[in-house]
């Protein structure tokens, strides 16, 4: 199988193991390295209550870690020759997932390998590659 | 220290109507004002090393803005530049739409910390509407150094 556009989808406990892993994954197909990070309202909103902070704060935190991560995974694929296009967007992570592989005509997913995954795996309509 | 955009862009570094029509001639024009301000010591250097990049990808982060950035030794420190167009330019935007506010961000290569943080808020600030609005209407440098100051927190 072809894989020419991958979609690696972020969210904000995403490790910098998961950005080298799509990298070399990508290097290794030749393939576009498209990057998407999530963030949700619900996790925004459970995490403020957790932590007694105001939503707004932990919006703007979670937010400037998600454009941190994308621009270090940007770096790392400059320097291996990879291409990439990064992207960030608030809203339910099944949804804006779905979307952008419509959007840009995903052949796979990449995923952290973990159980909150599996709502993705199960609704998917292209391969999942869980990193 | 939390980083602020304000303090790195200088009043020197805007360009309010920008006379290229095209990605790679907008930023042989950025990089030459910046040159002959002497904020930038090399400026082939500094032109390759964004070329490399936007071969690799798309700066138009979509909603008329574009962020070309750059790693390189070209540069002494962190700096911001910032040109605005029109007409609007194709930087193969994400949303195909065309550019008409653009910031040019470098770092030596040894400052990838700053480097990623300046990006990071940078791209953070320009995702609010009513900052691109007020980037767009803007009159003059000042303004533009003012709107900037006013809108990160």
């Amino acid at each position: 199988m072809d894989f020419k556009k991958f979609l690696l989808v972020l969210t904000e406990d995403a490790d910098q193991s998961i950005l080298t892993d799509a990298v070399q994954l990508c290097k290794d197909f030749k393939s576009k390295l498209y990057v998407l990070f999530v963030i949700e309202p619900n996790r925004v909103s459970r995490l403020a209550s957790l932590t007694h902070q105001k939503v707004k704060v932990v919006h703007k935190k979670t937010e400037e870690d998600g454009w941190k991560l994308l621009y270090l995974l940007e770096d790392e694929a400059v320097e291996n020759g990879v291409w990439t296009s990064l992207h960030l967007e608030d809203g339910n992570q099944l949804k804006v997932t779905n979307r952008y592989v419509d959007a840009y005509e995903i052949d796979a997913l990449l995923i952290k390998r973990k159980e909150e995954s599996k709502k993705i795996f199960v609704s998917s309509s292209i391969p999942i590659i869980g990193l | 220290m939390e980083l602020k955009i304000s303090e790195y862009l200088k009043l020197e570094a805007i360009i309010m109507d920008i006379k290229a029509k095209e990605k790679i001639a907008a930023i042989d024009e950025l990089v030459e004002h910046m040159v002959a301000k002497k904020l930038v010591r090399d400026g082939k250097a500094f032109i390759k090393a964004l070329a490399k990049r936007e071969n690799l990808e798309s700066t138009g982060i979509g909603d008329g803005i574009a962020i070309p950035h750059a790693r390189t030794d070209a540069v002494q420190d962190l700096i911001f530049a910032f040109a605005r167009s029109p007409e609007g330019i194709d930087f193969s935007s994400i949303d195909g739409k065309p550019s008409h506010i653009i910031f040019l961000i470098a770092s030596p290569e040894g400052k990838k910390s700053e480097y990623i943080m300046a990006l990071a808020k940078l791209s953070r600030l320009l995702r609010k509407h009513p900052v691109r609005e007020l980037l767009r209407d803007a009159k003059n440098p000042k303004e533009i150094m003012e709107i900037i100051r006013k809108n990160e927190e």
